[in-house]
């Protein structure tokens, strides 16, 4: 009972703390979406809607072709830095001349701000400035444009995302494998399983837990990119990089639609958590049936 | 042990880098702070004291531009030594600038003292009552009003910062058009003289129409090929993803083709031809696809390029000739230590679809072009409102205008043509300031719309997809001018 009343004590603080800045704005935004809300409109201040803006969503193709876009890129960057960090994890755990010195340099990416991570990107990756294209123009003959191709400025907000995030995962596998028992390994291998044996039937079971983790970060973290972006291509060239959290940011800060983007939030907000969840029983049944 | 020395040097290289990293670049150098006469500098501390603002602190936010870092760096530090009010003005890009001015006036937190209002912006702050009314702040607290200070010595550009009654809520601080620029150099070059004509059958000369800008662009971009350089024909401000590129069209290469006012109908709000707009006229869409096909004579940066890369392309030596903002135009013309054009920088009016655009805008019609510029202006919100009125005054007084117009190509009152410093920068740009002085009224500001942020994000996607090449130059109008139709009655407009 003492413990109780203690643990409840030390918790609130932090529960009031939350409460303000997380849970009050969320159900303020919860109800703006259900509102008409422009301050720059003729109609001064909220319109009740009810459900419009959801209804509205389903038909905008803007949103539509946004979220496929985000789908397609974090899927894209989870399974490259995830086949990277696992590949990086892997080479860390065995010693070799200047291990020390790659795992320091390797981390670096991570203590940058993503906003500089944006910044830093384009300015090496502007035609006329950057070196990227200009080396790639004069050793390889390739127009490399990241305004005008909208390859190029996919690849490069691809390359970008995994530069700054695979040692995040590298670093977290790494933990993984390291606290993995060694015996259950030893023994297989003593009753002639081989290697890709072992990795596919005894280290990837066992490693699920983190992988599950790391996937969850990394797509969650994916799916709401916006300042890199915005760093680097602000979406462009044409739509080719607007992201949905982009999207978004669009239509409530510039466009000052806040009802509508209000409810587009919500929505990616449901779409994630839904996607998670699907992915969490979906991971969790491999593993089961690897185990 | 190799190791930890290997640790411990990487810490101390880490360590060094970031220690680096923070240490301040070195200030622009900039002109030297006006100084006041003896009792100037004691009107503006009396005046502080007397509203109690000795040792407060303003703050500001604006735009990261050749003006507002001229207020920040020189008249910002002369100001706190006249009057004991420090001024902290945080100068951002521009769409930061919007978004955080923004915010603060509407949540009313009263975190600025003063924002830079642009003249776009200006109606929508009006309409949303996000600013206060200076002529009547003035009125109520004579004490207040200083000496050197008076509405009636701006050029009429100060009338954008007007209600209906006439109460001024910004003092401008920046004004300029935005020009056509070209190479003297190579304009003026018999080589390239003789070259052209062949080629083209008249005389090279910076461009007055469409054909010849593009003839122009063209023969300058094979020039440069030809001989193994960094140039091209025209500098193109085609940002693929930034508002920038919205601007360009809408108010630069639109009214140069006949079409004022992003082509909405002011009468009855609406934007396509079939509903009395004229967003995606025939006209629009000859001067949007002239533009287009502009690209390919334009540096590979075009695509990325907002009006500042414009600029630092255009100074890099790297365009022939191009639309560029006028506040850049006195370093591009005189810095050696940020231009390689000095010397060979000549202006113009920008290059017309036809003759009667320039009749428009000489009988009141229409305009060739955009007049560019921003006030400060002091928010409703503001918890120092009487501090930042002195503020806005101190800037606002003649004897600060010409070192300010010399550093940053800016005038906002006619006494400062006549200033001998901003003369001897008017040779060396070629006239910039007496084309301003003289052409200026053929050029306009953004039209009077409370939607403009919001309807600026519904057209700009089309803008971007034409320059990805999704879309031609006629469809991005038709679906733009749709979109507006459509977004306009849910703003409370044209139902």
């Amino acid at each position: 009972m003492r413990s109780n009343r203690l643990g409840w004590t030390l918790l609130t603080p932090s529960l009031v703390v939350l409460g303000i800045v997380g849970f009050l704005p969320f159900l303020f935004v919860v109800w703006v979406g259900f509102h008409d809300w422009n301050i720059f409109a003729a109609t001064r201040g909220m319109i009740w809607t009810g459900a419009n803006n959801y209804r509205r969503l389903v038909f905008d193709q803007e949103f539509l072709d946004a979220l496929w876009r985000t789908l397609a890129y974090t899927v894209t960057v989870v399974v490259i830095e995830l086949s990277l960090g696992f590949l990086l994890a892997q080479t860390l755990t065995r010693q070799f001349p200047g291990r020390a010195f790659f795992r320091t340099i390797y981390v670096l990416p991570l203590v940058v701000a993503p906003i500089a991570v944006g910044a830093t990107w384009r300015l090496m990756v502007i035609p006329g400035f950057g070196p990227i294209p200009y080396f790639l123009e004069r050793w390889f003959g390739i127009e490399y444009r990241i305004g005008t191709y909208a390859s190029h400025a996919w690849a490069t907000a691809v390359l970008m995302d995994v530069w700054h995030w695979t040692p995040f995962v590298t670093l977290t596998l790494l933990a993984g494998l390291t606290a993995i028992p060694k015996e259950p390994l030893e023994q297989a291998m003593v009753d002639g399983a081989n290697r890709w044996q072992v990795f596919r039937h005894l280290t990837i079971p066992m490693m699920m837990p983190v992988i599950l983790t790391v996937v969850f970060i990394r797509m969650m973290d994916a799916l709401r990119v916006v300042d890199e972006v915005y760093m680097l291509t602000n979406g462009g060239p044409g739509t080719a990089t607007t992201f949905i959290g982009l999207h978004i940011f669009r239509v409530v800060f510039p466009k000052t639609d806040y009802g509508y983007g209000s409810a587009m939030s919500l929505l990616v907000l449901y779409f994630t958590i839904v996607l998670c969840w699907l992915l969490f029983v979906a991971l969790s049944n491999v593993g089961k049936q690897k185990a | 042990m190799l190791r930890h020395r290997l640790i411990v040097t990487l810490s101390i290289l880490v360590f060094a880098a970031m220690m680096l990293a923070a240490c301040p670049a070195p200030a622009p150098v900039a002109p030297a702070a006006p100084a006041p006469a003896e009792g100037e500098a004691s009107w503006w501390r009396t005046a502080a004291e007397s509203a109690g603002c000795v040792g407060v602190t303003i703050r500001g936010v604006s735009e990261s531009t050749p003006p507002s870092n001229f207020a920040k760096d020189v008249l910002g530090p002369a100001f706190e030594r006249d009057s004991g009010i420090k001024v902290e003005l945080e100068t951002t890009s521009w769409d930061q600038m919007y978004d955080k001015a923004i915010k603060d006036m509407e949540a009313g937190t009263g975190i600025y003292d003063f924002v830079y209002i642009e003249q776009d912006i200006i109606y929508a702050y009006l309409a949303n009552n996000y600013l206060l009314n200076m002529t009547k702040f003035l009125a109520d607290n004579p004490n207040l009003a200083a000496p050197d200070f008076d509405f009636g010595k701006f050029t009429t550009f100060i009338d954008y910062f007007k209600d209906a009654e006439g109460n001024v809520y910004g003092v401008p601080m920046e004004a300029f058009i935005k020009i056509y620029l070209y190479r003297t150099d190579l304009f003026g070059d018999p080589e390239a003289q003789a070259a052209f004509k062949e080629k083209y059958g008249y005389d090279l000369a910076p461009a007055t129409n469409y054909q010849q800008y593009r003839d122009n662009a063209e023969f300058f971009t094979q020039w440069g090929k030809d001989r193994g350089l960094e140039l091209w024909g025209t500098t193109v401000q085609a940002a693929s993803g930034h508002p920038s590129s919205f601007y360009e069209v809408f108010e630069t290469i639109l009214p140069s083709g006949g079409v004022y006012n992003w082509g909405i109908n002011m009468e009855n709000w609406k934007a396509s031809v079939e509903n009395g707009g004229t967003m995606n006229s025939d006209r629009a869409k000859a001067a949007f696809q002239f533009w287009l096909d502009l690209l390919p004579f334009a540096p590979p940066e075009a695509t990325s390029s907002t009006w500042d890369e414009v600029a630092a392309s255009f100074a890099a030596g790297r365009a022939a000739q191009g639309w560029v903002y006028g506040e850049n135009a006195a370093w591009i013309a005189t810095d050696p230590e940020r231009s390689k054009v000095v010397g060979n920088v000549g202006v113009a009016l920008p290059p017309l679809a036809d003759e009667s655009v320039l009749q428009d805008a000489e009988e009141g019609r229409g305009y060739i072009g955009y007049y560019d510029g921003g006030a400060f202006g002091i928010p409703a919100t503001s918890k120092n409102q009487a501090c930042a009125v002195l503020w806005n005054q101190y800037i606002g007084q003649e004897s600060v205008q010409a070192d300010w117009a010399v550093a940053a190509s800016r005038v906002v009152m006619n006494s400062t043509f006549d200033d001998p410093k901003v003369q001897e920068v008017d040779a060396k740009t070629n006239g910039y300031f007496t084309l301003l002085k003289e052409q200026g009224h053929l050029f306009a500001g953004a039209p009077p719309f409370p939607f403009h942020a919001t309807i600026r994000e519904v057209i700009a996607p089309y803008v971007y997809r034409a320059i990805a090449g999704e879309l031609t130059a006629a469809e991005a109008l038709d679906q733009a001018a749709a979109a507006v139709d459509a977004e306009l009655p849910k703003l409370g407009y044209g139902q």
